[in-house]
């Protein structure tokens, strides 16, 4: 296996290749071996700087990212803006040039614009993590979410992996379609045809609206959240009449895992809306795997990381 | 003032010397003379053409010059100097500037402010009153100081005021010109929506929020007739219906951006905030059902919408880019890169010169004796390279730019005035 990734940033997953995503895999079963010991430390990236800046809200990918980074002895900044720079009068370019010239090394940075990641990266020089750009893609989150997969059935040719809930929103779902598929996994996507983009079976997956036979088709089932902020304003006709009813619907429960004739993975990006996209008896079941993804997150964000600054260090 | 063009292969599909090599004198700006061999007198400025194709000057009927308002994104003579590299004789200018045009004192300032160009300037008023999009706006009074064609530059909400637009244009007998998107259905998109809006994360503006207005407008036009022109067709379903309403008899033309022939929603790929225009880029498909709605005389024009946009606005997030692409001095290249093998030359220059005028009821449709001098000097066969340096337009907002691409404007004739392009 080649010992270095095929790119110098980590824009989108659309641009690994397989071998990259197992080359990540393979750094996050170490580093998941560091952050189990007592000193959870490596000096690996001491002469490192990186700024994470995030122009959307997010609790756990920050801190994630964050601890993956001090776990690595770099030296982190962090940059919030409620909104994007836009709305400040500050260009992109302009924000994260001035933070470059206090001599950081890399950006992890969180966007809600679509494409924003390679944009800055053919405008300013620096290696760039997208931690989510966004309805286009958040690599690290489908990384993580595919490592943990493969952590409880082994390699994923072949496996079926469900996503349900909120597609048309969620970089979530299409960066795990985009993982899932060079890892050789067949992905169904479920859920209200509102919530559906209409070309996604032009992206290679199958779509389903009934929850209980999609649910007998898959090994893992990969519950989004339903992004209330995203669903509905004064302007904008709403894309399911009720929470009630998108969750009698599409919700999962206990009673759903009891029908089925085989055990499978449940798993939730996170923060989970109890009661909504899944019930707090599957959320806290033995299913659930909910607690393992946070937990490789930060491995898998330290091997990204890491690989990423070997490229800095290298040239 | 005698000029001699010499050895142009005339391409004039309703003239008699179409596909001949011939010279062709002008004098004082009137063409008096068109032989395969014309003796030059000593005075007689020669403008040697072998190995160029002449035409009819072209008419873009559709550019935005930003002036006024916005005269740091183009402004009316730097735009028209593009035109005239463009290979255009004659531009209609949209009239969404700031203020919109709208009264007949803003009309006689794009006249005055243009005279004496190589290039003429055609006013387009608004349909509405600041093109608001709520009440007509003195339709009447502006054209009687040159407005030529009415549009608001984007889409009429108001279907009652496209009726009464419609209804009361037709004594006028002057063409509106609309653009069909549904605002509500395109919903804040910014791309085609398709697998490839799907794939970038993009919100995409389905081929359906074009085709609902067409649809309307064809009925509205049925109902209160009129002339229509819709400007910007881009999705195959609206080429259907249009090519059936013509078929219909209804007094209907439509035109396509030349970006239109050459692009498709594939190439948003690194997202290049110049491919962010409206309509969107559709699909393949789309894109060679334009070109076939061009070959059977569905589609008549092929314009430019030339959208210069500052820096500012442009290099950012895709989705705060604004949406338009300079194109007004490449349009022939966009066009020759996107269809020349499928449309042929002939048709081109339909597209270009004589649709056009058949959309504004210019009946001057051929090169003949004792017309005015309104001629393009061009070749399919040339390429030429487009640089920054050699950019005019005063915005760079241009996917054409550092580029080489088929098809070369040598320069143009309009009366008495000659601009013939360097190199």
């Amino acid at each position: 296996m080649n010992n270095q990734l095929s790119v110098q940033h980590l824009l989108g997953i659309k641009d690994l290749t397989p071998e990259d995503i197992q080359l990540i895999f393979k750094h996050a079963d170490e580093f998941k071996d560091v952050i189990n010991r007592p000193i959870k430390k490596v000096p690996t990236l001491r002469e490192i700087t990186i700024a994470n800046m995030f122009f959307e809200n997010s609790t756990r990918t920050k801190l994630s990212f964050e601890l993956a980074e001090k776990r690595l002895s770099a030296d982190v900044v962090n940059f919030s803006a409620s909104g994007s720079s836009v709305s400040k009068g500050e260009t992109l370019i302009d924000t994260v040039n001035n933070i470059l010239a206090m001599k950081v090394d890399m950006v992890v940075m969180r966007h809600p614009n679509p494409g924003a990641h390679q944009f800055l990266s053919q405008h300013v020089n620096t290696t760039i993590i997208n931690a989510g750009d966004g309805t286009h893609e958040h690599p690290t989150q489908a990384l993580l979410d595919a490592y943990s997969m493969r952590e409880q059935l082994g390699e994923l040719q072949g496996k079926k992996v469900l996503i349900v809930g909120d597609i048309k929103h969620s970089r979530v779902a299409l960066s795990n379609i985009f993982c899932l598929q060079k890892l050789g996994a067949e992905v169904m996507v479920c859920g209200p045809s509102t919530l559906i983009p209409k070309h996604i079976a032009e992206l290679g997956v199958q779509v389903s609206h009934n929850l209980d036979e999609a649910l007998a088709w898959c090994d893992v089932a990969n519950m989004l959240r339903i992004q209330l902020e995203r669903q509905g304003s004064d302007n904008h006709v709403a894309n399911f009449p009720s929470l009630r009813e998108y969750s009698m619907r599409f919700g999962l429960s206990k009673a759903h895992l009891d029908k089925l004739d085989k055990k499978i993975i449940v798993m939730h990006p996170g923060p989970i809306n109890r009661g909504v996209e899944i019930t707090s008896d599957v959320a806290d079941s033995e299913h659930s795997i909910i607690l393992d993804q946070v937990e490789n997150g930060v491995a898998v964000r330290m091997a990204v990381i890491f690989l990423l600054a070997a490229k800095i260090k290298r040239n | 003032m005698r000029w001699i063009i010499q050895s142009a292969l005339i391409l004039d599909p309703k003239g008699k010397h179409h596909n001949k090599v011939r010279d062709v004198l002008i004098e004082n700006g009137i063409i008096q003379d068109i032989k395969s061999s014309l003796k030059a007198e000593k005075e007689d400025r020669l403008i040697n053409a072998k190995g160029m194709n002449l035409s009819l000057g072209w008419i873009d009927l559709k550019a935005n010059f930003r002036d006024p308002g916005f005269e740091y994104k183009e402004g009316l003579l730097n735009g028209l100097d593009a035109a005239a590299k463009g290979g255009f004789t004659r531009v209609l200018c949209m009239p969404s500037t700031l203020p919109a045009i709208d009264s007949k004192a803003q009309v006689v300032y794009l006249r005055s402010r243009s005279a004496g160009h190589a290039v003429d300037l055609l006013p387009a008023g608004c349909i509405s009153q600041g093109g608001k999009g709520q009440q007509m706006s003195e339709m009447f009074d502006m054209m009687s100081v040159g407005a030529v064609a009415f549009s608001d530059d984007k889409p009429i909400e108001r279907t009652a005021l496209m009726n009464r637009s419609l209804d009361y244009s037709r004594e006028l007998d002057v063409p509106l010109m609309s653009i069909c998107m549904d605002p509500d259905l395109a919903d804040g998109g910014v791309m085609h929506e398709g697998k490839m809006s799907n794939s970038l994360g993009l919100k995409g503006i389905p081929s359906v929020a074009e085709e609902i207005r067409v649809a309307r407008e064809i009925e509205v036009l049925r109902y209160s007739g009129g002339k229509l022109h819709l400007m910007l067709l881009s999705s195959k379903r609206a080429v259907e219906m249009v090519r059936k309403a013509k078929k219909e008899g209804l007094n209907i033309t439509a035109g396509v951006a030349a970006q239109q022939l050459c692009f498709t929603d594939k190439d948003l790929a690194s997202f290049d905030s110049n491919l962010k225009v409206l309509p969107p880029f559709r699909e393949e498909s789309d894109r060679l059902a334009l070109i076939k709605g061009l070959k059977d005389g569905t589609i008549d024009v092929i314009c430019s919408n030339h959208e210069p946009e500052n820096i500012e606005n442009k290099k950012r997030e895709f989705e705060h880019a604004a949406f338009g692409n300079s194109t007004i001095e490449a349009a022939f290249s966009l066009i020759c890169k996107g269809s020349a093998e499928k449309l042929g030359i002939d048709q081109i220059v339909h597209a270009l010169a004589i649709g056009p005028r058949q959309v504004l009821g210019d009946e001057q449709q051929s090169i003949e004796l004792g017309n005015k001098a309104e001629f393009t000097l061009f070749s399919a066969d040339v390429s030429s390279e487009y640089t920054k340096d050699s950019w005019i337009s005063k915005s760079l907002n241009s996917s054409i730019i550092g580029q080489t691409l088929p098809g070369k404007v040598y320069g143009i004739v309009n009366g008495e005035q000659l601009v013939l392009q360097e190199d």
